[in-house]
């Protein structure tokens, strides 16, 4: 408090500080000649950070992978959409590293499905599909219609031969495919339950239907229930709701829905299982 | 499901539905029976586009997307411009996703918008135009190609037709809520990923493959062949001076019969929900405008006229045409939080303002209705929409505050008693629901 009732003395410090810059040691390194030395941990990880509430920082947007020059960047994560995704860059460069350092945290290696080698497909059928696009970026979207079309839906492995063959950005196809909901990167699943979150059917109890189903069904909206039978997602009823929340099963209209029967229709649609489609 | 066709008053003009007043008419021969063509016989037959074009700007007529831009002004830029190719898209891609509003004037009357389409297209000179349905309304797209065929059968539109050459096209597009917005639908027409360009330039200079485009909402492009059969100066005489016409509106939530009325613009609110509407089961605590980027507004602000500009100062969007009454069983915070965290879901993360700030508003929102909110939380959701607002790119963002903002405005009892004293008037909200207090 006293220094302050000093006057110019705030201006002795700054000069004071200025002079012992100009003597000190110059930090610049003329890389490439000149290198620092770098610590034998160190391994150029790109570090997510989580904000003051504790929630993750990354939207998952994959801007930073789609703007990275040598697609090295490779995540997994919710997306804004709240489903699980999965970048699949060069997995088989980062994972061993990966494998290696929670290996040396834990002494297990942590099964992480993000890092797990895709499955290879037969690409005969899709080779086809690109060649009647001719092979250009701009049909990216009737390439990746068509390979749902013959695979039931987009497999890594596909999106990847795509990406190689028609020189698109592995990051722009997958960004394609995100944003048209009539795409998906999931295998399909027995039963499909699907709840409409517009406005008037959540005055209708459209929300309370949401959060039976998802208790009774064990997943959350974009996700399949543990014993992989049924999945769960939203749809829009286009004005069609009178009376209840709108809820598809399968594509077919509830004729009537509320909470406390989501629990005996999950129930039932867990039982009943269709042989073909499951697989 | 499609709801019905509610009568208007008596002396609310029908223009729109007035060939589908006894259902659908999908057939050409019903249709030209009743009208349908005679408008675009006339005007490639007896008129030139430029007067066509003069009609169609003295009508006064302007865009029932939302924005509601002048239909002559956009097509003039789009005439002006040097490119010898033009297009013209019909937006029929219904965003809102309670709304049913263009789908059912699509089935109603597929001639009408095929017709504008055609008059649209031979006005700015396009030899191709793409009519955009969504995916999930089949039967409109349907009948749509059944209404082009038939037409192309007649010779009005298709290749060679005396010298003209104009091909329509009915495209079924998929995507989110943001699709609806037309830099939006001209990128997924295009098979790119859906998401907003900047503008200017404006689609009538670049449009689809970067030619200059007329996009023009369905309900836009069903007006034109009246418009033209009857002239500028019987359009005008309708609805009111300011923005002349008709528009569709879907009328639903606690009114008595939810439905889908013709109303001049310039109607009130009070006078759409009470006459159309039938009597309320409830009494009104608020009605959404505009589907989930709209605004609720008070039962003492029902006199707002139904028009572009008066619904916007009132902080709500004409856009999808909906109006939702609201009764007192519905807590707003809860439901204005609800329709922010749709559009968070919806947005195509193109922008960081809307990638992340309309998450964070839903976060302020949510917090609201839990009770973990702090005293700032207000002020910071304020600003945070209008910060949004002002780094639109597209609609969805522009207007993604106005749920939250139009609750802030003129319920601010009911937003304070969320956000200083955690408490929830009516009930809804979970963790801090008042004891005693009826639910839904």
């Amino acid at each position: 408090m006293r220094t302050e009732r000093i006057p110019g003395l705030a201006i002795f410090k700054g000069l004071a500080f200025a002079i012992r810059q100009v003597f000190r040691p110059n930090l610049t390194v003329r890389y490439p000649e000149e290198q620092n030395p770098i610590s034998p941990r160190h391994r150029g990880r790109l570090i997510l950070l989580y904000d003051e509430a504790g929630a993750l920082k990354c939207e998952t947007c994959f801007q930073c992978a789609q703007a990275c020059p040598i697609e090295c960047i490779d995540m997994g994560g919710v997306d804004t959409r709240d489903r699980y995704h999965v970048h699949w860059g060069a997995s088989e460069q980062y994972a061993e590293r990966r494998e290696e350092s929670a290996l040396r945290r834990s002494g297990r290696p942590v099964p992480d499905r993000s890092f797990d080698a895709y499955e290879p497909i037969d690409l005969g059928p899709l080779d086809e599909i690109l060649a009647a696009g001719r092979y250009k970026p701009a049909n990216a979207l009737a390439m990746l219609e068509g390979a749902q079309g013959v695979y039931g839906h987009l497999p890594v492995a596909a999106l990847q031969h795509i990406a190689h063959q028609t020189g698109a950005n592995y990051a722009e196809l997958y960004g394609l495919a995100t944003s048209y909901p009539h795409l998906h990167f999931e295998p399909p699943v027995g039963h499909v339950v699907r709840v409409c979150r517009c406005t008037s059917c959540t005055l209708l109890g459209g929300g309370r239907v949401l959060d039976a189903f998802r208790e009774h069904l064990g997943t959350d909206v974009g996700g399949v229930s543990p014993d992989g039978s049924v999945r769960l997602g939203v749809t829009e009823c286009g004005g069609a709701s009178v009376g209840s929340a709108y809820v598809e099963i399968d594509g077919e209209p509830l004729p009537k829905s509320s909470p406390e029967d989501a629990a005996t229709i999950a129930a039932a649609l867990r039982a009943n299982v269709p042989q073909g489609e499951a697989a | 499901m499609s709801l019905p066709i509610l009568t208007g008053a008596a002396d609310w003009p029908q223009m729109l539905l007035a060939r589908a007043a006894n259902g659908a008419v999908a057939d050409i021969e019903v249709a030209e029976a009743k009208g349908a063509w005679a408008a675009f016989k006339k005007a490639t037959t007896e008129l030139t586009p430029e007067v066509v074009l003069h009609t169609i700007t003295e009508s006064g007529l302007r865009g029932r997307g939302g924005a509601g831009y002048p239909t002559g002004s956009k097509w003039r830029d789009c005439v002006a411009q040097a490119d010898p190719v033009h297009y013209v898209v019909a937006n029929g891609f219904e965003a809102d996703p309670g709304a049913q509003v263009d789908r059912v004037l699509m089935e109603l009357d597929p001639h009408a918008v095929v017709e504008g389409t055609a008059i649209a297209a031979w006005v700015v000179g396009a030899e191709a135009a793409i009519i955009a349905v969504s995916s999930a309304a089949p039967l409109a797209a349907e009948r749509l190609r059944v209404a082009v065929e038939e037409a192309e059968e007649r010779g009005y539109i298709g290749r060679g037709a005396d010298g003209r050459r104009l091909e329509i096209e009915v495209r079924e597009v998929t995507g989110s809520f943001v699709v609806g917005e037309e830099t939006v639908l001209l990128r997924a027409l295009e098979g790119k990923r859906a998401q907003p360009d900047q503008r200017p330039p404006y689609p009538t200079r670049e449009g689809l493959w970067g030619k200059p485009t007329v996009v023009n909402n369905v309900k836009t492009l069903a007006a034109v062949p009246w418009i033209v059969a009857n002239g500028a100066g019987a359009y005008t005489s309708l609805g009111s001076a300011q923005t002349p016409g008709t528009t569709l509106v879907q009328l639903g939530g606690a009114v008595g019969t939810p439905g889908i009325v013709e109303v001049p613009l310039g109607a009130t609110v009070r006078e759409i929900l009470d006459g159309p509407g039938g009597s309320a089961k409830k009494k009104f605590k608020a009605v959404l405008v505009g589907g989930p980027t709209g605004g609720f507004l008070p039962s003492n602000a029902l006199d707002t006229p139904f028009n572009y500009e008066a619904l916007r100062q009132a902080g709500a969007v004409g856009g999808s045409g909906t109006l939702l009454a609201l009764d007192e069983s519905a807590c707003l915070v809860d439901v204005a939080t609800l329709m922010t965290r749709y559009l968070s879901y919806s947005a195509c993360g193109k922008t960081i303002p809307c990638r992340i700030g309309i998450k964070r508003l839903a976060e302020l929102g949510t917090a609201s209705c839990s009770g973990h909110v702090r005293p700032s939380d207000a002020q910071l959701l304020n600003e945070l929409a209008t910060d949004i607002r002002d780094a639109a790119l597209c609609g969805l963002e522009a207007d993604a505050g106005n749920p939250l903002l139009s609750v802030m405005r003129y319920f601010a009892p009911e937003f304070e008693a969320h956000s200083l004293r955690g408490e929830c008037p009516a009930g809804v909200c979970q963790p801090i629901s008042l004891a005693g207090a009826v639910s839904s």
